[in-house]
């Protein structure tokens, strides 16, 4: 795993709230009775996650050294290595190559749109709402747990080209709207605005949680200060808000690298592969039963979001004058 | 094939995955074709897992409770997987050994689960190829050998808007590739539909509807030494397919599942291509009596549909083989295709059940049986998948003029030729 | 933001800022209600059209109004699915997944924000780094792991692999560093053991975040559909996605009228866990204000 993100985690947190560092009693005894304690709380999950989440992952990058195919599973352990040969051959694979380019225009466009969205919602939700602030809340969280079934049936309604109420608001503004999900042009767009769409509410989720950890009392000592709305929310809510800041930029930008469903329920990774993404390559090369370069293809997905997140966390990093 | 080193994997010991790594390298060498052991006679007994997709294992406890009462020492579980990932729960099923004793298997997944080694091959003498449709046997024949015995089948039709094709004046199905055009024309053009016909304009699973058309015309996807994807007979074929769009005869654009049924019964689209569940499809949508089935047109001479349908394998590490076995020649016998039928409506891959008065009564069911005659699978190899794919992507370029039939072809045969049979 | 203006502030001040605050606040429930409009549609679609027979919902173009309501798709799912048993296996996945994950990522969560211990970066790369990968790429390696340790087609098998996550290791760090060092070492001070701390302090000030933790994981729980379905291989296993998979999408084609049933009945325990879990959405303590 790559060390460089330690360097820019956050270290102090803190920073920008009104408090003095205390005391730190600073004894050596202390330090190692900490390091039986830390271990004591990460032990549990450590076990678990290393035995289940960590071992499969190893065997995995292994197996993307490999050939191996669906003819080798009953004897996995007979294959032959060959080496980065899989990444190599990624890299003249035409498909995967246009993947890579829907994927990167997906994430680079959907992930601050999302964010974005998502932040404001829960803005509009945390502003001192009473009334409706649970049907609020429930609403925008539905797309999140709508069947993906009834999510394409009625976009795909929305977004028909004669009689869809996409072209019909266009039309009324004089505009002649596209054939959103046959053309090339406007067919990645398209899921890009639907990616928003479903995935605003877990973002809200996440910041509405997080603004409740901002003290109250920092935006009365503001109001009394005399701090307009806006500065307010860039002086104080925008830096408090930084480590869930990082955390749904880094998992929403995992789940737009590996962005799936909406291509594979609205357009089939077409027309003419303009939607099709890294991850549905990686899933057909699934199945087909070419595990090894599948893997291979998983792994370069993982790197993609290792470099992102770790511009992420240099962006979002918690000192407030950079 | 070349294979780069021919080092092993040295899994050991990086592995939480406490698997006992007995390597013994790859097989690479073909055994040629193999003849499954005897099945001993008697009744069965003892425990027969099965899983199967989908409807198919909701109701195939119906015929395990028949096999049972037949087979009182026998005892059937028949677990039903979901189609969706039906496919990723098998190949784990094989690499964990977690296999039951026998499984169905799509027509098109045995070329890739036979290379595994873990299905058993079919005993002749219990089960008789020629009791089939040949295009759905050979589904089951991996280079030469038997793994797999087709269990029930479904082909494709032409489905035309009645009224539509009665406007347009036609009496009867077109019998050539040139006549079935004119009708095509006929219909938009007098008949008042919208488009003429809708063929799949490339895209996940249309080479189901252009390799008839390569078929029909004399060519085939592989000739048993080489891929055959670019001969002129091909090459002609996607042409053929073309000039629908070419000629404003169908859209261009994707129809999704759902969409296509409503257009066809209102005479916005007055033909597709489809296989059996259209029939129920097409019922549910009020549209009994307002279609009628068309078989396929000849290119020279041939009138070849396509054939799919699913399979039943044993797996080689059953500990009841010779039941399981018994089980799936128990679900082959021609009076149980027929209650088969009746019990879920799937078509019989054994040709005596359609003498039966259930199935030759009904004129819809007719002329599926007698295409059933003339219906060819792709090559059960384990790549198929793989060069299905390719084939969808340049048929969708086609469809859509980003590429020529001729270039099309070509593409398709080289990326055929370099992904190979997996041999 | 905030209702609160204080009494400091001089009375026309006050005046103006509160008709300002109302014409924000009207423009804002405008704005709140309009983009509701534009969440629910799918969800409302899918929940009416439950009440339909097949042939309407397939109907082109797509109605709104069941024109002849019925229920028969439910009792048709009711009758097709052996509900009771895959409900409760849903259900006892899902729920000890939850608990596992609020009980062992905030104890980790709180380590690696706040306690100083050896190899505390790796294993936060390492957890971040899993976090990454796709995880279809590792279901022939768990499935041999689990097969290996016995547990397929057991309710452990479906559990285990999902009851420390990193996903909630990488949330809980990142809510419980926005805790306050001063606030525990206050305690510390105090002489108050870790564990007290962690108990008694720090999980109290995370109440937003565990019920986030917990929204988040009993809805991935409760959907997921691969590991469930590889992982199981008899029926008395499946849980509700698999079995619904089973009977909704076909060979050729989807059966929408038990997929759409299914899909609301699945959906009902999901909104029932985020609208009980939401109300945890308050402040917690205000913070600064203890020394």
């Amino acid at each position: 795993m790559p060390e460089v993100r330690d360097r820019t985690v956050p270290s102090d947190p803190a920073a920008g709230s009104a408090v003095e560092p205390g005391p730190r009693p600073p004894a050596r005894a202390r330090r190692t009775t900490g390091w039986l304690t830390g271990w004591g709380f990460a032990l549990p999950f450590a076990v678990l996650f290393l035995v289940f989440t960590a071992g499969p992952v190893l065997a995995s990058l292994v197996m993307s050294l490999s050939d191996l195919r669906s003819a080798d599973l009953l004897d996995p352990f007979g294959v032959d290595v060959v080496g980065l040969d899989n990444y190599v051959r990624l890299f003249s694979d035409e498909k995967f190559l246009t993947a890579a380019g829907n994927t990167a225009v997906f994430v680079v466009v959907g992930v601050p749109l999302t964010m974005a969205l998502s932040l404001l919602v829960a803005l509009g939700l945390n502003s001192g709402l009473i009334r409706f602030r649970t049907l609020f809340r429930v609403g925008y969280y539905l797309p999140v747990v709508t069947s993906i079934v009834a999510i394409s049936v009625v976009w795909r309604f929305v977004l028909q080209p004669d009689t869809g109420l996409a072209n019909e608001i266009l039309g009324f503004f004089g505009v002649d709207g596209p054939n959103w999900l046959n053309n090339e042009t406007f067919a990645l767009p398209t899921l890009i605005v639907m990616g928003a769409w479903r995935n605003l509410g877990f973002g809200m989720v996440i910041f509405l949680a997080g603004l409740q950890a901002i003290p109250k009392d920092l935006y009365e000592a503001a109001t009394i200060d005399g701090a307009k709305r806006f500065a307010q929310f860039r002086y104080l809510t925008l830096p408090m808000l930084r480590p869930t800041m990082l955390f749904v930029a880094v998992i929403t930008t995992i789940g737009y690298v590996q962005f799936f469903e909406e291509p594979f329920v609205m357009t089939q990774g077409g027309p003419l592969d303009s939607t099709l993404s890294m991850a549905y390559a990686t899933y057909n090369q699934f199945g087909f039963g070419n595990y090894g370069y599948a893997s291979a293809m998983g792994y370069v997905l993982f790197v993609v979001v290792v470099l992102l997140s770790i511009a992420w966390f240099k962006l979002l990093r918690n000192d407030v004058d950079d | 094939m070349t294979r780069p080193s021919r080092r092993r994997v040295l899994l050991v010991a990086v592995t939480a995955v406490a698997l006992a790594a007995s390597a013994c390298g790859r097989d690479s060498e073909n055994a040629g074709p193999q003849q499954g052991e005897e099945v001993a006679e008697g009744k069965a007994s003892g425990e027969i897992t099965v899983w199967a997709m989908g409807t198919e294992g909701e109701k195939l406890s119906v015929l395990a409770d028949d096999f049972m009462k037949e087979n009182p020492d026998a005892k059937v579980t028949v677990t039903p997987v979901p189609w969706d990932g039906a496919h990723n729960k098998l190949a784990a099923a094989i690499a964990g050994q977690e296999t039951p004793d026998v499984t169905m298997l799509g027509t098109t997944w045995v070329g890739e689960f036979a290379k595994t080694g873990a299905l058993d091959v079919v005993p002749p003498d219990f089960v008789r190829e020629a009791d089939f449709f040949p295009g759905a046997w050979d589904t089951g024949v991996v280079d030469g050998t038997s793994y797999s015995v087709p269990w029930y089948v479904e082909t494709r039709l032409l489905y035309v808007n009645k009224a539509v094709a009665e406007k347009a004046g036609i009496t009867e199905a077109p019998k050539t590739w040139d006549d079935l055009k004119q009708a095509v024309k006929d219909m938009q053009a007098k008949g008042g539909a919208k488009w003429g016909t809708y063929l799949q304009p490339g895209q996940m699973g249309a080479w189901q509807t252009v390799m008839p058309f390569v078929w029909q015309n004399g060519g085939d996807i592989h000739d048993g030494s080489k891929f055959t994807l670019d001969s002129p007979q091909a090459v002609e074929a996607l042409e053929y397919y073309k000039s629908f769009y070419d000629e404003g005869l169908s859209t261009k654009d994707r129809l999704r599942e759902g969409e296509t049924e409503p257009k066809v019964l209102s005479g916005e689209i007055a033909s597709f291509v489809s296989g059996p569940w259209h029939i129920g499809l097409l019922n549910e949508l009020g549209g009994e009596g307002k279609y009628d089935l068309w078989p396929m047109p000849g290119g020279s001479g041939e009138f070849t549909s396509f054939i799919g349908g699913s399979n039943m394998s044993v797996f080689k590490n059953t500990k009841n083989r010779d039941a399981a076995w018994k089980f799936v020649s128990y679900l082959m016998r021609p009076e149980v295709q027929v209650k088969w039928y009746q019990t879920v409506s799937d078509l019989p891959s054994v040709q005596a059940a359609w003498d039966d008065e259930t199935l030759a009564g009904d004129a819809q069911l007719k002329v599926f049986g007698d295409q059933l005659d003339k219906a060819k699978a792709p090559p059960s190899i384990p790549t198929w998948e793989q060069i299905a794919a390719g084939v969808d992507t340049e048929l969708e370029k086609v469809a859509k003029g980003a590429s020529s039939a001729a270039d099309a072809a070509k593409a398709m045969q080289a990326q055929a030729t370099s992904i190979g049979t997996g041999g | 933001m905030t209702d609160t203006t204080t009494r400091t502030v001089p009375r026309p001040a006050v005046a103006r800022l509160r008709s300002r605050d109302r014409i924000a606040k009207a423009v804002l429930y405008v704005l709140l209600f309009g983009g509701l409009l534009v969440v629910v549609g799918p969800f409302l679609w899918m929940l009416l059209s439950s009440f339909k027979p097949e042939g309407e919902i397939r109907a082109d173009p797509p109605t709104w109004w069941p024109n002849d309501p019925t229920f028969a798709n439910y009792g048709n799912l009711f009758d097709r699915l052996d509900f009771p048993t895959y409900f409760t296996n849903s259900a006892v996945v899902a729920v000890l997944t939850t608990v596992g994950n609020l009980l062992f990522c905030s104890a980790a969560g709180y380590a690696l924000a706040k306690l100083p211990f050896a190899g505390k970066k790796a294993l936060f790369g390492i957890v971040l780094g899993t976090l990454m990968v796709p995880s279809i790429v590792t279901m022939v390696p768990l499935f041999v792991l689990t097969s290996n340790l016995g547990l397929v087609n057991t309710l452990a098998g479906l559990i285990l692999p999902y009851l420390a996550q990193a996903f909630g290791v990488f949330l809980m760090r990142q809510f419980i560093l926005s805790i306050p060092d001063d606030l525990l070492e206050a305690a510390r001070m105090d002489a108050a053991s870790e564990l007290r701390i962690f108990w008694q302090i720090v999980l109290p000030l995370c109440r937003p975040a565990l019920a986030t933790l917990g929204i988040l994981t009993f809805l991935a729980s409760w959907n997921n559909f691969l590991w469930p379905l590889v992982a199981a291989t008899g029926e008395e296993t499946y849980t509700l996605p698999v079995a619904l998979a089973l009977y909704a999408i076909g060979q050729n084609r989807t059966e929408y009228d038990i997929l759409l049933a299914g899909a609301v009945v699945v959906v009902l325990p999901v909104l029932i866990v985020f609208i009980l879990l939401q109300r945890h959405f308050v402040r917690g303590i205000a913070t600064t204000g203890l020394k």
